[in-house]
């Protein structure tokens, strides 16, 4: 292969180091108007009055509305609760209760504070412990007749928004057979996704159809999000997309877009809103607090009979995608060691926060720091050295997941064990006072949703490659999708042109999430490079009068295989085929089809199955200063099969952002919360990673082409975040001889524990 | 002098003498993005924190969403607009091309200009050095390393 496993640099990257890229942020049209919002400066509280007579007589301002004005149905992806405005109470801090538009932003956020706003303030419904306190108040009193996706039920019931049980019946029979019960319960708080791009949307209303143009991981759900909450038909919705100044999942949904819509149609002009940096951090959908209670039955020998395992998360105060996701703890425990049965429940709960909602690893972060913590627990417990004690309890190729799906290549994290021991033997790790080694395995899925591509030869033998995929910075549609096209081709990757997404022009896609461009956008790509690819081969075989099995394309030249001479260049055959038969175009679509599994053990999950699984073991190595509590990470390895690397340096660079964010989320970002609202409240308190904090880092790239894959590639971007906290966890745990199995583990964490043991 | 009478500022961007009428409480970055539209300078946290709207100000980097524009008369000012030499990148520009530095790429105006002033003011950078100069750079998406490969291969150093 000649470009696929080759560095390819980004098609972006130029305007990008130049400063001419255009992000959603930069934007500007002729005749814009500017809109903010105004948000409930409390957590919780019943809305008596709102006046926005003093805020329309303000200087500038063309329109000021509330959810009186506009039409304000409960919506949402999964259960239909978030109204666009709050109008009889507020849900959280950061609630957006009115809209203002003005000729200028610094008008319209003067005539937001004319609004006069009358509130009796409640206590907030702070935390989940509180919410499912059975005298709690509700957070949303009407829950029961809220609608949802697909009449789905979600097992919801009062502050609880949906919830799943898995139980397959014979855990507390387990129990009572068991030697020991080791029980643990680890605590996890929010992580915000800190994208340095604040949130914007540019909206237009033409010949009656919204036009938005954004910075957005997924355009069609923001589209059909759109057309939901609008009342409108998904095609009377455009969006087209520009440069994403970050996202890590916290751009795949509805934000300023319905307001500025609204706006548009209302103002007849365009209408440009942009979150200041406080609003971010208020309203940003942050990775879930959550608390997971893991229960083993266990024998002396080290078997485990079963688990029980116990998820409660902080849905915040509306649904968010979290119904829809709520199944991945049946992936997490039981799936690659050994577990006799297990069951699994996990409640997502209202409180009166901010709504959190998807971030990078979705769950998995804190679900496998409790898993791997867990393994440690048992360990240690038995006295059996931490690493000896995993690779006992691997599973082998076959072993069922707890849905009933086989996992086909589990041996792959054999191998990942032994690649992490050559390089760092497990023996002479963590040796010295207050050093000390942590190891954590995983299975990650890969993004099945599906994706379609449309190549174009172009008439001077280039391709265009038309397409709603995203590339939120991955660099997954900017060299991976161009790179896939351009091998199947046969040409070089600068003769790919891969557009921007625009839901006008390109067939669906599920946007910039859970690594799937590269493997499922990738193979809608291949799918239609093969369609053009015969079709130039057919041509040309016509114009050299050769039969098609004689040829080849190489280097943009099509020529009979061994006689390089009888030769005709892409765009000859181009051009030929333009004004003979037609243009030369092809399109292809893929979405991963699930996995044999058994239904009967998911009823009511609508995410049932890991497709497309990939496998980690990571090992770090830390210090732990005894005087200030400060935890140094002095080595950290990785070891990830990603099916076949597209591109080395862009795999790479995934891989170590992962890891700068999970050392983030376990050692130094912050984001609390005191009495329903964010405690920080400006960018530097976040915490958030900087150069001199990251460690070096050892990566082990393992390849295992996968079938349907395009050349093979698996989803590499998302996991590398989702073991680190259990990771260092495990590793400072180590270090000091006492259990950490919270997150962040602060300076002051690390000296009460050092105290305590 | 009220609070909204312009203030007239001439000072050099990019090379070009600018005269400027400036409101008070106008912020460099304000001038820069919507009275030039050089808007490869971006907006981040608006606190000087984030680094994203760095600019070289007679050759220091500063945060120029929490500099006065007023006060910036008599000055030289460069952005990232101002980094290539016409068609030609910069070496550290296409280092962090060729080192894949660049991701969603919001914060790289900002770490080019630190970056650039770094290799300005000491040639060659130890990657601690390095490491340290970003203290102001916040990057969210590249976890940093490729980014220091590139600024080492732009001094003219292998990886230390």
């Amino acid at each position: 292969m000649k470009v696929v496993g080759s560095s390819v640099q980004r098609s972006d990257g130029e305007a990008k180091v130049r400063g001419d890229a255009v992000f959603g942020a930069d934007l500007a049209v002729p005749g814009m108007l500017h809109a903010r919002l105004l948000r409930a400066p409390v957590a919780a509280g019943i809305i008596r009055h709102i006046d926005t007579a003093a805020a329309k007589a303000s200087a500038g301002v063309r329109d000021v509305v509330t959810g009186a004005d506009v039409l304000n149905e409960r919506a949402g992806v999964a259960v239909f609760d978030n109204p666009l405005f709050a109008t009889d109470y507020i849900a959280y801090e950061g609630e957006p209760i009115a809209a203002v538009v003005a000729d200028t932003a610094e008008q319209a956020e003067a005539a937001i504070r004319k609004v006069e706003l009358t509130i009796d303030a409640e206590t907030p419904v702070a935390t989940p412990g509180q919410a499912l306190m059975s005298d709690a108040r509700m957070v949303h009193p009407s829950w029961a007749e809220f609608g949802t996706v697909g009449g789905i039920d979600f097992n919801r019931d009062g502050n609880i928004v949906s919830q799943i049980l898995l139980d397959p019946g014979d855990v507390d029979g387990a129990f009572k057979r068991a030697d020991r019960v080791i029980e643990g319960v680890y605590q996890t708080p929010r992580q915000y996704q800190a994208y340095l791009e604040p949130k914007m949307a540019l909206a237009t209303f033409e010949a009656g159809r919204y036009t938005i143009q954004v910075s957005h991981q997924y355009p069609f759900r923001l589209r059909d999000r759109l057309a939901q909450v609008l009342d409108v038909p998904k095609s009377a919705v455009r969006i087209v997309g520009h440069h994403i100044g970050g996202g890590f999942g916290a751009k795949l949904d509805l934000a300023l877009e319905p307001y500025a819509a609204v706006l548009a149609r209302r103002a007849r002009r365009p209408v440009m809103m942009l979150n200041n940096p406080e609003e971010e951090r208020l309203t940003a959908p942050c990775r879930e607090n959550a608390t997971v209670k893991v229960r083993s039955a266990v024998l002396n020998d080290g078997t485990i009979l079963a688990q029980d395992v116990d998820v409660v998360f902080d849905s915040g105060a509306y649904a968010n995608n979290h119904p829809a996701t709520a199944s991945i703890p049946i992936f997490m425990f039981g799936s690659i060691y050994r577990v006799g049965t297990a069951r699994i429940r996990n409640r997502m709960v209202y409180t009166n926060t901010a709504p959190t909602g998807a971030f990078r690893g979705v769950s998995g972060p804190y679900l496998v720091f409790a898993a791997e913590r867990h393994m440690d627990q048992i360990a240690n417990e038995l006295g059996r050295d931490r690493r000896e004690y995993r690779l006992a309890m691997l599973a082998e190729d076959g072993h069922k997941m707890l849905n009933g799906q086989a996992l086909e290549e589990l041996s792959i994290l054999h191998k990942a064990f032994d690649l992490v021991e050559e390089r760092a033997p497990w023996a002479e790790q963590g040796k010295g006072k207050l050093r000390g080694v942590g190891i954590a395995a995983a299975v990650w899925l890969t993004n099945p949703q599906p994706g379609q591509a449309t190549v174009k030869l172009n008439e001077d033998g280039t391709l265009t490659v038309v397409t709603a995929a995203t590339d939120s910075g991955s660099g997954a549609v900017t060299t991976g999708l161009r790179q896939i096209a351009a091998e199947c081709l046969g040409i070089s990757a600068d003769a790919v042109t891969i557009t921007m997404p625009d839901t006008d022009v390109a067939g669906f896609d599920a946007g910039s999430q859970g690594s799937r461009t590269t493997h499922v956008a990738g193979r809608a790509v291949y799918d239609a490079t093969t369609g053009v690819r015969e079709k130039v081969i057919e041509k040309a075989a016509a114009m050299l009068e050769t039969a098609k099995e004689d040829l080849v394309i190489e280097d943009g030249v099509v020529h009979v295989a061994g006689v390089p001479e009888m030769s005709l260049g892409l765009a000859d055959v181009a051009m030929a085929a333009t004004f003979s038969q037609g243009p030369i175009a092809a399109s292809g679509s893929y979405t991963t089809p699930p996995p044999p599994h058994d239904p009967s053990r998911t009823k009511g999950m609508l995410f049932s199955t890991w497709p497309t699984p990939t496998y980690h073991v990571h090992l770090a190595e830390v210090t732990v200063d005894a005087v200030t509590g400060k935890v140094t990470v002095e080595r950290y390895i990785i070891a990830q099969e990603v099916g076949r690397t597209i591109n080395p340096d862009a795999v790479k660079g995934q891989v170590l952002g992962g890891l700068a964010q999970g050392l983030g989320y376990t050692l130094w970002e912050r984001v609390d919360i005191d009495a329903g609202r964010y405690v920080q409240r400006n960018f530097e308190s976040h915490g958030l990673p900087l150069a001199c904090d990251m460690p070096e880092v050892e990566f082990v790239l393992m390849e295992n082409p996968e079938a349907a894959g395009p050349y093979g590639a698996k989803g590499a971007a998302e996991p590398s975040i989702v073991p680190v906290a259990a990771v260092i966890a495990n590793a400072v745990s180590d270090a000091i001889g006492a259990p950490i199995d919270d997150i962040p583990i602060t300076p002051e964490a690390v000296l009460d524990a050092l105290e305590r043991s | 002098m009220t609070a909204d009478q312009p203030i007239s500022v001439t000072c050099t961007v990019n090379g070009e003498t600018q005269t400027l009428e400036v409101g008070a409480g106008e912020t460099l970055l304000q001038t820069l993005r919507r009275r030039l539209w050089l808007t490869g300078t971006k907006e981040g946290c608006l606190e000087g924190e984030c680094g994203a709207c760095t600019v070289l100000i007679d050759g220091a980097p500063v945060a120029s969403c929490i500099q006065s524009a007023a006060a910036v008369d008599g000055r030289d000012i460069r952005t990232i607009e101002g980094l290539s030499d016409g068609e030609r990148l910069s070496p550290l520009q296409q280092a962090f091309l060729d080192h894949a530095a660049v991701q969603c790429g919001f914060c790289i105006p900002g770490m080019l200009m630190t970056l650039t002033a770094l290799l300005e003011q000491q040639a060659s950078p130890s990657r601690e050095e390095v490491e340290t100069a970003l203290a102001g750079n916040t990057c969210r998406c590249t976890g940093y390393q490729q980014m220091v490969d590139a600024a080492m291969t732009a001094a003219g150093r292998e990886r230390a």
